[in-house]
């Protein structure tokens, strides 16, 4: 059914209503061009996470440990895909024209998957540090998200992610229970990755944050920040682990976790592409892709039905992604 | 040799090329020509692991060993070069997707065709296993038949899967070598039939696959002397399984 909103404030109204917006609704363009950006850098994120994760899984310890470890990286490739079918019908780009952007460094993706596996603990760590902020994240998002289609998304990928922090939590626990070895693999892999998932959630949340006032958000970031410290930081402790954050202390009035100061630099290299992975993870995704084309290109009549060949030749738009 | 121990050759070559095959899919998630293929590819591959895992556990189970995670992994992982059964066309390691496209489409069809043979194995849990493989089979050829129903109708793409072929080919042969022992694992009703009697129903389906090319032009007789009835590995095992024992290589006594 058409709606329309005369003007900017009755759309807010709407929003503040708890409307949800459809891909065919006559959306401001703000507005579309915030939510597909939003989507467009979850869907990049899913996609390089899987590709973060693929360095490790042929070596995976174990067979039935490599069916769940392959069946948890097709989930999040499968969120990508669904996430860019989302972001696609709001026309602002096609997925060929998203994906050859992000291939060549024109549109982002989280912090996190511009650094590298380094080891198998790393591999836990991220699924189970990482997954657990995106999924703290993606509850909130889906919580009160006036975005309809992606809202519905979400349902499914906040239900796949549990499983995964759960396999990323089990793995640990193993690892926590094992040798001195994998003990301090796992605390390297620790101090490597706190930082980085800390620094998943952004700095402090803006007061004029769009994302907020429309609904597309519905937590300010330092909320969920300290939503994963007050979860995750006891929880490590109670392995053992150290906390690799010297200026952490517990505070006895509050009864919370303070980190302490965060060094927001790292943050800001990864969204210039300056992460310490992040030249490698996007010139080897961009030749995967560069030599498969002739594949795309004879099947192209084919793929354009869903988008997925699109104007195949094209070198993307000029927006880039982010949030 | 005692039938026992061939029945225990048998289904360790059937596990091992189950597995490695399963291992060869696990490289090309997240960089296959589109997403889709990304998915598909990943749920082939968990379907080999799979198949490969129930198939030891039939070994185990010959051992008397329950085939707990740890067990089951000994068996998968911890073995010698020379103790492992699996053909030289699933140690090939490439990084060319239409190579790995035609081995996915030889393998899967060979696979097909070997199930059948233990659809009504003397062993029940082997026919059970190959009822249910069977149908994930069909799924898997029809998956890569779709590709190349379309590749091989457009010339650039045909060249190069025809190109591909010709690296895949020969080591067809080794795919249908039996080992050492299946004539007792047959005489004990483990199959309907010799591995080898699959070597011409599989040249036929290649050439109806991908006609009649100067690829396949010539069949090569080698191939047998250097698997040696599946005993000698390929250059390419030794990094394959160092690269797949990488981490339990790293603490021994752990569990992961």
């Amino acid at each position: 059914m058409a709606r329309s909103w005369a003007t900017m404030e009755d759309f807010e109204a709407f929003l503040d209503d708890g409307g949800l917006v459809e891909a065919d609704d006559p959306m401001p363009d703000a507005y579309r061009q915030a939510v597909f950006a939003f989507i467009e850098m979850h869907a990049n994120s899913e996609l390089m996470g899987g590709l973060t994760e693929r360095d490790w899984i042929p070596k995976t310890p174990g067979l039935r440990h490599k069916m769940a470890v392959l069946a948890k990286t097709q989930d999040e490739i499968g969120h990508g895909h669904l996430l860019y079918m989302v972001a696609a019908d709001l026309g602002v780009k096609t997925r060929v024209e998203m994906l050859e952007d992000l291939f060549a460094g024109r549109s982002r993706f989280h912090n996190v998957f511009h650094y590298r596996a380094v080891t198998w603990g790393d591999q836990v760590a991220i699924a189970f540090l990482v997954d657990a902020a995106a999924l703290i994240s993606q509850q909130a998002v889906f919580k009160n998200c006036s975005y309809g289609p992606y809202k519905r998304i979400l349902r499914r990928i906040i239900a796949e992610e549990g499983f995964h922090m759960r396999l990323g939590e089990d793995r640990m626990l193993r690892i926590a229970e094992g040798t001195d070895r994998q003990r301090l693999m796992f605390q390297e892999s620790l101090n490597r990755w706190f930082w980085p998932a800390l620094q998943l959630f952004g700095p402090d949340s803006e007061s004029d944050d769009v994302l907020l006032r429309w609904h597309i958000k519905s937590e300010r970031n330092e909320v969920l920040r300290d939503r994963w410290v007050q979860r995750f930081v006891p929880m490590l402790q109670s392995y053992g682990f150290t906390i690799p954050a010297p200026d952490m202390r517990w505070d006895a009035v509050t009864h919370r976790w303070d980190v302490g100061p965060i060094d927001w630099e790292p943050l800001k290299r990864t969204l210039a592409q300056g992460g310490p992975d992040s030249s490698r993870r996007i010139r080897e995704a961009a030749g995967s892709w560069s030599r498969t084309a002739w594949v795309r290109a004879a099947l192209s009549a084919d793929l354009s039905d869903n988008g997925v060949a699109d104007n195949c030749a094209g070198n993307g738009s000029t927006s880039t992604g982010g949030s | 040799m005692s039938e026992p121990h061939g029945v225990r050759e048998y289904l360790l070559a059937f596990a091992d090329d189950e597995h490695l095959m399963g291992q060869q899919h696990t490289e090309w998630i997240g960089v296959a020509p589109f997403l889709e293929e990304d998915l598909a590819v990943s749920s082939i591959g968990q379907d080999e692991l799979g198949h490969a895992a129930l198939l030891y556990e039939l070994v185990l189970d010959l051992e008397g060993v329950e085939a707990t995670d740890l067990a089951l992994d000994a068996l998968a992982f911890d073995r010698p070069s020379h103790g492992y059964r699996c053909c030289h066309l699933v140690e090939y390691t490439t990084n060319d997707w239409a190579e790995a496209l035609v081995r996915h489409w030889i393998y899967d069809t060979f696979e097909a065709m070997r199930w059948q043979l233990v659809a009504g194995s003397s062993l029940p849990k082997l026919a059970s296993v190959a009822r249910k493989a069977l149908q994930e089979e069909a799924f898997h050829r029809r998956h890569a038949d779709a590709l190349l129903d379309k590749l091989l109708d457009a010339p650039e793409a045909r060249d190069r899967i025809l190109e591909a072929l010709g690296a895949v080919y020969p080591l067809v042969e080794g795919l249908c070598e039996p080992v050492e022992g299946e004539a007792a694992a047959m005489s004990a009703g483990m199959a309907a039939a010799s591995t080898a009697d699959l070597l011409e129903p599989l040249h036929q389906a290649i050439e109806a696959r991908f006609g009649r090319s100067d690829s396949i032009g010539s069949r090569t007789a080698s191939l047998q002397n250097r698997q040696n009835r599946r005993t000698t590995r390929s250059a390419d095992f030794d990094p394959l399984l160092q690269r797949m024992r990488e981490v339990l290589d790293y603490d021994p006594g752990a569990v992961w």
